[in-house]
């Protein structure tokens, strides 16, 4: 009869309770600490900040919530929020509409279908400052398309665009939309071909239009991806900065502010970097309120 | 022996190293604006050289800063600014002084008798409590560029006044000319410029000084009627570019190009515009002028040159070399023809520090505008006729206030009397944290 041996390679509690996490733990300490460095410290300074007076050079003092009442008598900053409120409004309806039907097309091509993602993709692909200079050039009051097509008689371009009060913010979320749009297409096609066939086939069989199977199956099916989609546009509309500072700077009068151009100019222009770091505290307050809205929900087992 | 030898040459090994590090190489950083390698190139030959042989061991080194004054306050901060600042002009200032960013000069002034190289007003400009701090680097003035060729095709004269602008304006609309062009895409500081153009040639200087040092309201009715003159010209006759809404679109390509085309016949700006002036105007063949900005008044008053100071320099306080930093400094305030020939490649449109030139101190090739201009300046100047720009004598966030909200009197969205109202509020500010300018 033999006798039992105690198996060698048994780790003892520590290794198990500490060890082991801990050799875990090391290959993201370092993200970690970068993130701390780079995006935590920063933010909660920033918070504190906004409850000063700080003008960037000098030391801060304290002044409680002066800036925040300032803030909310301020008709500059509420033209802003509007302003951010219609462009983040205008992308949750527009680009994703065109969006989908672009991919939902796409998806009936079989041959040449990298072509066309490629082509849709290119706009995403430049950044903004090129992005931005094309449009202004392709939309400039003497030499853009407007002033072309006036020389044929067709008057309906042939003003500023970015140049008008009422026109101003409308041509800049066009702009951005033009490039943003390509994203959403491929983003929107790959979460289509997972879609099961069969469930298109047994709505096919029982007699759905092409409409519908696109309402009924694939917009449930790709209820995630969109969700998703609408998150990512509702953050970047809200921190909207380069597209609009490059094409009318916020103008004319105010016409196109958003608040992240507003900050821009109160922390470097008028040396307010405490007023700034307070309507930087509300843009993130209200960048969080879909996303609690969106993490409620899921803990409440929404399936989105 | 062979010890004592050896132990004698050990020494003077480490007495030679000592020496040597303590005459160590010095760096300068000096961070300019331009980023264009003709410009860096000419600093370099005019400048960085030049220096560089008349203070052996000291190495200076000119770099291009894109968004120099966003890059400066960051690197302050950081601990990681240059030896020599430069900054857009006194305006800006103010801030980093408070900050203790800026190391008072008053020492190397005495030392090296700057108070008696630099013109007065341009001295007084770089102190804040008596105390300098900052040198300017370019002295600059507002002006009115006109196409000359469309004029003497026109037969139109150059305005002095009022009535005649009105004229010329009429005249030149007639005949699909704009009568001014400029424009503010990424630059609402150009809004500025205009303000300033009209604001010291409708009011005295008695008045703007007034206003600037706290003595007199920016509500009062002079300047009222002035703000409301610009925005009947700019906003409801549409004088600028052809409408207010291109105006917010062009950019210096644009306007530049119309001017020398012909399609506008004037322009209000600063003397920056001889760089550009050339460039443009030869593309065309058309001929280029200036004058000094119109009397906007309708009491006859000779027209004004406003002052203004482009840029200064300053030291760090936190450099580790303050005294080399000076000998830079030093080695631009004491050699006028050197600041001409550093100018010179800025066709005299920059780094023109405010010594006290003559007319025949700039060398033979000068632009006769260019010269006439600083002619007629000197002696404009010398005379007591002159005005305050806005980019000098009015401190950042006055300044801010000023060219933004402007915008909403020209759409017709905030009354004339709200936004002096909300002007003045600015300077009441300013005046009680003591961050405003000295006015000569």
């Amino acid at each position: 009869m033999t006798r039992k041996t105690q198996p060698t390679s048994r780790l003892s509690a520590f290794q198990r309770h500490f060890l082991e996490p801990l050799g875990r733990w090391i290959y993201i300490i370092p993200l970690l600490i970068v993130n701390a460095i780079v995006i935590v410290i920063p933010s909660i300074s920033g918070i504190l900040y906004a409850f000063t007076d700080w003008n960037g050079t000098t030391e801060a003092t304290f002044i409680g919530l002066d800036n925040f009442g300032r803030l909310f008598q301020d008709r500059v900053f509420f033209r802003a929020f509007i302003n951010n409120v219609t462009y983040t409004g205008i992308f949750l309806i527009v680009p994703i509409a065109v969006g989908l039907l672009g991919a939902y097309l796409l998806a009936g091509i079989r041959h040449g279908q990298v072509i066309y993602r490629l082509l849709y993709f290119i706009p995403y692909m430049f950044a903004s400052v090129i992005n931005t200079q094309i449009w202004r050039y392709l939309l400039h009051p003497k030499h853009g398309v407007g002033a072309f097509l006036a020389d044929y008689g067709i008057t309906f371009l042939d003003f500023a665009v970015f140049g008008r009060r009422s026109t101003a913010l409308y041509g800049i979320v066009f702009v951005d939309g033009w490039h943003t749009w390509g994203f959403l297409v491929v983003l929107y096609l790959a979460a289509m071909t997972q879609v099961d066939k069969e469930l298109y086939e047994v709505a096919r069989l029982d007699g759905a239009t092409r409409f519908q199977q696109f309402r009924h199956v694939t917009l449930p099916s790709i209820r995630p991806t969109l969700i998703f989609s609408m998150l990512i546009i509702f953050i970047g509309t809200t921190l909207v900065f380069d597209h609009v500072y490059i094409l009318t700077g916020g103008g004319p009068a105010h016409a196109s502010e958003v608040m992240s151009t507003y900050l821009y100019t109160q922390a470097f222009e008028n040396f307010d970097v405490g007023y700034a770091a307070s309507i930087g505290v509300i843009l993130a307050l209200w960048v969080s309120v879909p996303l609690s809205i969106f993490y409620i929900l899921r803990r409440r087992g929404w399936q989105i | 022996m062979r010890t004592l030898r050896f132990l004698a040459i050990l020494a003077f090994s480490l007495s030679f190293a000592l020496i040597t590090s303590a005459q160590e190489e010095v760096t300068l950083t000096w961070w300019v604006e331009t980023t264009d390698q003709g410009d860096l190139d000419h600093l370099q030959a005019t400048l960085v050289e030049p220096f560089e042989e008349a203070n052996p061991g000291i190495t200076l080194n000119v770099i291009g800063q894109e968004s120099l004054q966003d890059v400066l306050r960051t690197a302050l901060l950081g601990g990681a600014a240059p030896d020599i600042l430069s900054t857009f002009g006194p305006a800006w200032n103010a801030e980093y002084i408070k900050g203790g960013f800026m190391a008072p000069l008053d020492s190397y002034s005495d030392l090296y008798g700057w108070q008696d190289k630099l013109v007065p007003w341009a001295y007084g400009t770089g102190t804040i409590d008596g105390t300098l701090y900052s040198i300017p680097l370019a002295f600059e003035s507002i002006v009115m560029f006109y196409n000359q060729t469309v004029f003497e095709d026109n037969g139109w004269a150059v305005p002095t006044n009022r009535a005649e602008l009105e004229a010329v304006a009429e005249a030149s609309m007639e005949m699909g000319i704009h009568p001014f062009t400029y424009g503010n895409l990424n630059a609402v500081w150009a809004n500025g410029h205009i303000i300033s153009g009209y604001l010291n040639n409708f009011a005295t200087q008695e008045e703007l000084r007034a206003a600037l040092t706290g003595e007199k309201q920016w509500t009062d009715d002079i300047f009222a009627e002035a703000i409301a003159l610009l925005t009947d010209d700019i906003a409801d006759k549409g004088w600028w570019s052809g409408g207010l809404e291109n105006y917010y679109q062009y950019e210096g390509a644009d306007y530049w190009a119309e001017l020398a085309s012909g399609e506008a016949a004037m322009m209000i700006t600063g003397t920056w515009g001889f760089n550009s002036a050339p460039e443009y105007f030869e593309e065309t063949g058309m001929v280029w002028d200036l004058a000094p900005v119109p009397n906007m008044n309708d009491q006859a008053r000779p027209s004004v040159y406003p002052l203004a100071i482009g840029s200064t320099l300053a030291i760090n306080a936190a450099s580790d070399h303050p005294n080399e930093a000076a000998m830079a400094l030093d080695f631009l305030i004491s050699n006028p023809d050197r600041v001409l020939a550093i100018s010179s490649g800025f066709n005299y449109s920059e780094w023109l520090l405010p010594l006290a030139f003559s007319v025949d101190d700039f060398p033979d090739g000068v632009d006769p505008r260019v010269q006439r201009f600083h002619a007629e300046f000197a002696e404009a100047t010398g005379m007591g006729n002159y005005g305050y720009a806005n980019w000098t004598f009015w401190p950042g966030p006055a300044n801010t206030n000023l060219r933004v909200e402007i915008e909403g009197v020209w759409e017709g969205i905030v009354s004339i009397e709200d936004y002096l109202a909300a002007h003045q509020a600015v300077w009441d500010e300013l005046f009680e944290s003591g961050g405003t300018i000295p006015v000569p």
